[in-house]
């Protein structure tokens, strides 16, 4: 017998995915300027969240998991500025290779798909009240 | 599960070639109750497919979910109506109505057919998934307003309003 804290549990695991998501993007927004200090260091490396469905056989039911913290093999963005301490011999610094507006609409889309589950819950929650009150009379 | 107890899905045997009067006796005494069985059997049909959607919305980012739907709810012959059993009709012939039989409101889930699919390979819609929740809640609504209704008139019937 499914009751309506399956829907609750499956809303909450979408829940704490997106916010995980979230987590990764404030790290890339974070590092957006952290270059190395020296011209050989590595600067921060743009991180992918993924997601996969996990069967949940207590529940019955599929439940979302965050996955893999992938990383972004893309290019490092290059700029002229010759006296930072890690420019290379042309005067170019290695930053990484995150690009704020795709962050942005990353952030966005977290913040949507969170507050779709939160939508879940409330509408679950007021049929588990309505149930209540068929009690009530 | 399976609906298992519920005379909506024509336990009591029609005996073929004629009518049954006693049947037809017996169907103004459990109506009421069986309209109970068949908004409960609504009242489950509904809360899975809520677990559903919430499985839809929670995977809305997944790579290669696609969004699950329950069959739509019937009851007895499938046009969502109560068998009549008030009112049925004589039947001459066995093969001329089937009364009751499947529909007990534990539909199949099955795969959805998606407006739009990611590249990612995800095809559930956001939107197409709250319309959903918020049409279902309302339907519950009903069903339980319904339910209420239902026992107020039983409790009426007892003289104990």
């Amino acid at each position: 017998m499914s009751d309506f804290n399956n829907s609750l549990v499956i809303a909450a695991s979408g829940m704490h995915a997106q916010s995980a998501r979230m987590t990764v993007i404030a790290e890339n927004l974070a590092n957006v300027d952290s270059a190395g200090k020296t011209p050989t260091d590595t600067p921060y490396r743009r991180q992918v969240p993924t997601f996969k469905a996990v069967f949940d056989h207590e529940l019955d039911a599929t439940k979302v998991q965050i996955g893999k913290v992938a990383y972004d093999m893309s290019d490092f963005q290059e700029r002229y500025e010759p006296g930072h301490p890690a420019a290379d011999a042309r005067g170019y610094v290695r930053y990484p290779n995150v690009n704020p507006q795709i962050e942005a609409m990353d952030m966005r889309e977290a913040q949507r798909s969170y507050e779709a589950n939160l939508n879940v819950v409330q509408a679950t929650r007021s049929m588990q009240g309505q149930t209540i009150n068929i009690l009530k009379g | 599960m399976g609906g298992q107890g519920l005379p909506i899905n024509g336990e009591v045997p029609l005996s073929p070639g004629r009518g049954c009067p006693r049947r037809r006796c017996d169907a103004g005494v459990t109506m009421g109750i069986q309209l109970l069985d068949a908004l409960a059997a609504k009242m489950r049909w509904d809360q899975q497919r809520q677990d559903l959607l919430a499985q839809n919305v929670a995977n809305s980012d997944t790579p290669n979910y696609r969004g699950q739907e329950l069959e739509p709810f019937a009851v007895g012959d499938g046009s969502g109506r109560l068998p009549a059993q008030e009112v049925a009709m004589l039947d001459t012939d066995p093969r001329f109505f089937q009364i009751g039989g499947g529909a007990d409101g534990t539909a199949k889930p099955g795969q959805q057919l998606s407006f739009e699919v990611t590249p990612e390979g995800n095809g559930i819609s956001i939107e197409d998934e709250m319309m959903k929740v918020s049409a279902n809640q309302m339907d519950y609504q009903m069903v339980t307003s319904l339910y209420t209704r239902s026992v107020g008139i039983l409790r009426t019937a007892i003289g104990r309003a």
